[in-house]
């Protein structure tokens, strides 16, 4: 009996130790984390859009982060995009509420701030605010509108789809006619060495300079990448003159996406995918433009 | 082995019945079934001819994916059957089969009035998901050829063709036991209380509890079992597949249906990839094998063979 | 086991080549074939595993005489396990792109064996400091057999080394593939059985 209590008080002992380490190391991590996962992604977003270490982006450049979530009325959907507003000189966010069909149905104001607003959690409860049950609503996607001197410069499109093997996340750079400005794979599980090449320049800069129109039929063609074009997607143009580059690109610009050898299902998955998020996002911004404009909202976008 | 043998497949044919008659039928009496047709196709097959002007009509569709209400997709053409009972509508596009569908079907117009709207869902038959995923874990994600987890284990026990399988059976009961609590654990209590940073610990300790609960219950339900398959059991808690588990079904958020079926692949999968290794070690032990590669050396490259043979099994997608 | 007999340095050089963890004992082979396709995934996880077979070590060592002797497997499996939450959670936060590449393979470490038996065989006799060098020439020799196999996988794979382009083209691309690993280990530990048999030839001769 003794044997038995001395075993349990040293597991249960031994047990609440390790925990209090655990969670002690959990607390201490979990703020350098999450900063260091947002510095990633602005990281990305900035270099998409052709600014990084040598090229600083401007102070006045704004990126406006903006959530759509589908919101479900007892059967009717809507759809809710939680916009950032001007109030004044400061910024808050508002939720404004479009029918399916694209008419304007309501806004709300929320009581979030932009740094709250990154954090899924605070949206949620900022919603719930304003949308009481038993009206559900569920977070759909997320576009970034980065401004320059007050005009649009690009929208930022991060997107997930189904890949190869599980699944692909990328942020496409569009500008404001939807041509690609640039494609940046974040995260895949594809075999390296074959379809994990789609992280490499040589495929995601192909995507580049493509206009909206050629997008939108964008197809993968089983050829192998030609050289020249190859030293111009990887940046290694050394030996060659403006002209020169300039006619490569204009060549290539209207080719459609040259497959990676052994990866043609990796290839087709990401144009495809790449296809999709740019049509229904251009689809969607239209309307949202227009309910926003309708409306005479102090949108910040 | 023939009364366990023979309650688990009575178990899991239970389980398969269930799933399909949970999973199957439309929600709504005058249709009978819809389902994707071809790339860009779906059909509709309803209870009884409908009126072909109201039928051909494609004002009467709606179909979208279901994260994106507000995209209608559109509609190239429609057909109907002679016999007005099987519509088959065709899209510009191809559609994207993993997702599932939704289509209203708006006033259905047959026996000289409307049968009502209906709103259905279209979408790849659930079980067929559960059997891809079982199939996976089995064969085209195999977690010793593909995944390379659990080989400590597997290069330990995969020279005899008995202890193989002794090996195989005894890891799949206790892979399957400890899974599902896991995923107990894992649904309701870590992830309410936001304790996810848990996972290591609580995972490996089920797992050690499973180990020792099957221990205590063969000991006393069946001594003979014991005999056979007891010593495996302690070399299951170094088997990294056993912890993978659960970790992969904590990531993918599957629910229970699913888990059992990543479970069970999984451990079919080892006992399939030990029984393979076996046979070929077996051959091997009197082959010629130069001195410094007899043993492990040669069992690793004859597992790189088999490794390079499963991935021809990547990507494959059967349902 | 009795005490050791070694001294710290004749411990240290053990777990490096005489008792090499991935090359002689034939354990934790699970992430060397895994994910020893580059140099940089071979030094992360061999980093990973240095730090947990250390302090792992050194805790059991430190609590040795406190143990209960019908739980302590449980207790070891309980320090490995607390260890590598927190080496895994490090990771997470601070090299989340290195993280990634490594799969599930961190936060499997608690499934070595030779994590768990050198804590049997080694840190629950020895003193502190003993289990010190061992853990650290065990991790070491980890932290080597990982690094060796990513140098050949990722040079002959790919043509770089640590990111940075070698040969500048791929010279045999099969070996980033996974099955690679089965082969690399496979012919690796051949050689260490050629070198072996190689010294136990010379010392016969002598």
């Amino acid at each position: 009996m003794n044997q038995i209590i001395r075993i349990t008080l040293g597991l249960t002992l031994s047990c609440l130790v390790a925990g209090s380490v655990m969670g002690g190391a959990f607390i201490l991590t979990a703020k350098a984390k999450k900063h260091n996962e947002h510095m990633a992604v602005q990281d990305t977003m900035i270099s998409l859009l052709g600014y990084g270490k040598k090229n600083p982006a401007p102070s006045d450049l704004h990126l406006y982060q903006l959530y759509r979530y589908v919101i479900d009325e007892g059967g009717n959907k809507f759809l809710g995009y939680m916009v950032p507003v001007k109030q004044g000189e400061s910024m808050r966010y508002g939720l404004l509420i479009i029918t399916l069909e694209g008419a304007f149905k309501a806004f709300h104001e929320l009581e979030i701030t932009p740094e709250g607003a990154l954090e899924p959690a605070e949206r949620d409860s900022a919603l719930r605010a304003v949308l009481k049950p038993p009206t559900a609503f569920g977070f759909a996607d997320q576009t970034i509108i980065a401004k320059l001197e007050g005009r649009r410069l690009a929208y930022l499109l991060p997107g997930e789809f189904q890949g190869f093997k599980t699944f692909i996340k990328i942020m496409l750079a569009m500008d404001p006619s939807f041509k690609v400005l640039g494609l940046e794979v974040l995260e895949h599980e594809e075999d390296p060495g074959l379809g994990g090449d789609i992280e490499r320049d040589y495929f995601e800069n192909q995507f580049a300079n493509k206009s909206f129109e050629k997008l939108k039929g964008l197809n993968v063609i089983k050829e192998p990448l030609p050289d020249e074009y190859r030293k111009y997607l990887e940046g290694k143009t050394g030996g060659l003159t403006k002209e020169e580059i300039d006619k490569i690109r204009e060549t290539y610009r209207d080719q459609d996406i040259y497959a990676l050898t052994g990866a043609t299902i990796s290839s087709q998955a990401v144009t495809d995918g790449v296809k999709g998020m740019a049509r229904r996002f251009a689809y969607r911004i239209e309307v949202l433009d227009k309910v926003v404009a309708s409306r005479n909202l102090p949108v910040a976008f | 082995m023939k009364p366990i043998g023979s309650s688990l497949i009575a178990w899991l044919s239970l389980l398969v019945m269930l799933l399909l008659v949970s999973g199957c039928g439309p929600e709504h009496r005058f249709i009978k079934g819809v389902s994707f047709k071809g790339e860009n196709q779906i059909t509709i097959t309803f209870a009884g001819p409908v009126e072909e002007t109201w039928a051909k009509n494609p004002a009467n569709y709606k179909v979208y994916e279901k994260p994106d209400p507000d995209i209608t997709l559109p509609i190239s053409s429609i057909s109907l059957s002679p016999d007005r009972t099987t519509a088959t509508l065709a899209f510009r596009l191809p559609l994207n089969r993993g997702q599932a569908h939704i289509m209203s079907v708006k006033e259905i117009m047959a026996e000289g009035k409307s049968q009502g709207t209906a709103v259905l869902t279209v979408k790849k038959v659930y079980f067929g998901y559960l059997l891809s995923i079982l199939l996976g874990a089995m064969i085209i994600k195999n977690f010793v050829f593909t995944k390379y987890l659990g080989l400590c284990v597997f290069f330990g026990t995969s020279q005899k063709k008995t202890t193989a399988v002794g090996m195989g059976i005894t890891f799949t009961i206790v892979m399957v036991a400890s899974a599902m609590m896991s995923w107990f654990m894992y649904q309701f209590v870590l992830k309410p209380m936001r304790l996810d940073f848990l996972q290591i610990v609580v995972f490996i300790g089920l797992v050690s509890l499973s180990v020792q609960a099957v221990d205590t219950i063969l000991r006393k339900v069946n001594p003979a079992l014991f005999k056979a398959f007891g010593v495996y059991l302690v070399l299951v808690i170094a088997n990294c597949i056993i912890l993978a588990v659960p970790l992969l079904l904590a990531n993918n958020e599957y629910n229970a249906a699913e888990s059992f079926m990543l479970a069970l692949g999984a451990g079919v999968g080892f006992l399939v990839a030990l029984f393979l290794m076996s046979s070929v070690r077996e051959r091997l032990e009197v082959a010629d094998v130069p001195p410094t590669y007899r043993g492990l050396p040669i069992a690793f490259i004859t597992a790189g063979l088999f490794a390079l043979a499963f991935m021809g099994f990547s990507g494959m997608s059967i349902f | 086991m009795a005490l050791s007999k070694k001294t710290n340095s004749q411990l240290f050089f053990n777990g490096i080549l005489a008792e090499n963890p991935i090359f002689r004992l034939a354990l934790s082979m699970c992430p060397a074939v895994g994910i020893s396709t580059s140099v940089m995934n071979g030094i992360l996880l061999g980093v990973a595993v240095l730090f947990v077979q250390v302090f792992s070590s050194c805790t059991i060592s430190a609590i040795k005489n406190h143990i209960h002797p019908r739980i302590r497997i449980p207790t070891y499996t309980l320090t490995i396990a607390t260890w590598v939450t927190v080496i895994d959670l490090v990771l997470a936060a601070y090299v989340p792109e290195a993280y990634k590449a490594m799969g599930i393979f961190v936060k499997l470490i608690v499934a070595f064996a030779i994590i768990t038996m050198r804590l049997e065989m080694f840190a629950a006799k020895n003193p502190i400091v003993s289990s010190f060098w061992d853990a650290v020439g065990m991790g070491l020799g980890f932290l080597f057999g990982m690094v060796t196999l990513g140098f050949i996988r990722e040079l002959l794979g790919s043509g770089t080394l640590l990111g940075y382009d070698i040969i500048g083209s791929r010279p045999l691309l099969f070996f980033v593939l996974p099955a690679a690993g089965f082969f690399t280990v496979g012919f690796m530990m051949a050689i260490f059985n050629t070198v072996e048999l190689f010294f136990k030839r010379m010392k016969e001769k002598k």
